[in-house]
């Protein structure tokens, strides 16, 4: 059943994937640049600082998502034993912190033209440095515990507890009056976005994807590189 | 951009410098551990290195990738 999760089998597609994904990123990534900087319209109250939403959301998107991956992957992980579920949240952490940062200092540089500060303690800017301080302790779990048993089941804990944190982020605008505007694209529900907005949007986010699918299948070859090596060493 | 340029492009060129570093360190991590991967299997004696490429398909293929970059 989890054939899938075996290294040679997972190491046979990573090239494959990795060349694939090579071949259309530079063509999408123009695209989703014209339209995010000249193609896509102003807002008619914020103007062209909207363009920032075009790195902001995907990147918020992205840090979120790959924090609930990674604590799904730790409890699979707490489950079934399957060690290669570490190395892909080892993979992922990395991904998720850079864009969490990412979302926050863009968010940051939005804040000044559209609410006249760069910084707030609002419940969403909080609770997005708490998720922050969350991916520094798991990558510090991780690099400072030399027990690799203990290391991943501390880390994997600290993510669970961390999991709680996501519907608080998500919610953080309906549940207080924050500066932060309430989402304005629904999965269940009617979006307030325009599609001339909406369609740069998800093509940005696109990109991203698939720069994140690079930095991962790069990430997690490494990692299985150096458990092959510790093994080689044991000859 | 109307006034917003400087936080606009400020944003924008953030992200992807951000990006294009984290691509290149990555890639430079890999590429140094395919290298050193592919130095030890060297450094096994013939027996080793017949049985390790034999019973790893991920040590083959690092090994023979790397030997087509030389």
């Amino acid at each position: 059943m989890f054939n899938v999760f075996y290294n040679s089998n997972i190491f046979a597609w990573i090239e494959k994937i990795i060349s694939f994904i090579n071949s259309i990123f530079f063509v999408l990534l123009i695209i989703g640049l014209s339209f995010a900087l000249i193609l896509s319209p102003p807002d008619y109250l914020q103007g062209d600082s909207v363009r920032i939403m075009y790195v902001h959301v995907p990147a918020a998107w992205i840090g979120l998502a790959s924090f609930t991956c990674i604590a799904f992957l730790s409890i699979s992980y707490f489950i079934f034993k399957i060690k290669n579920l570490i190395l892909i949240i080892k993979s992922i952490l990395p991904i998720g912190l850079m864009f969490t940062c990412i979302a926050i200092v863009t968010g940051s540089i939005w804040g000044q033209p559209t609410w006249g500060t760069f910084w707030a303690w609002d419940a969403r800017i909080t609770s997005m440095v708490i998720l922050v301080l969350f991916y520094i302790l798991l990558i510090a779990s991780q690099k400072l515990i030399l027990d690799e048993d203990k290391a991943n089941k501390i880390s994997s804990i600290i993510a669970v507890v961390g999991l709680i944190n996501i519907p608080i982020i998500k919610y953080s605008v309906e549940w207080w009056n924050t500066l932060h505007q309430p989402a304005s694209i629904k999965i269940t529900g009617t979006s307030t976005i325009h599609s001339s907005m909406l369609m740069p949007l998800l093509l940005m986010f696109l990109v991203l994807i698939l720069y994140c699918a690079l930095i991962f299948l790069m990430k997690y070859k490494t990692e299985i590189i150096r458990i092959k090596k510790k093994n080689l060493k044991r000859l | 951009m109307n006034g917003y340029g400087i936080f606009v492009w400020s944003s924008f060129l953030l992200t992807f410098l951000v990006c294009a570093v984290v691509y290149y360190k990555t890639r430079k991590t890999l590429k140094k551990y395919e290298k050193d991967f592919a130095k030890e299997i060297e450094d096994l004696s013939v027996e080793q290195k017949k049985t390790v490429l034999e019973t790893s398909k991920v040590a083959s293929k690092i090994f023979s990738s790397y030997n087509k970059t030389i």
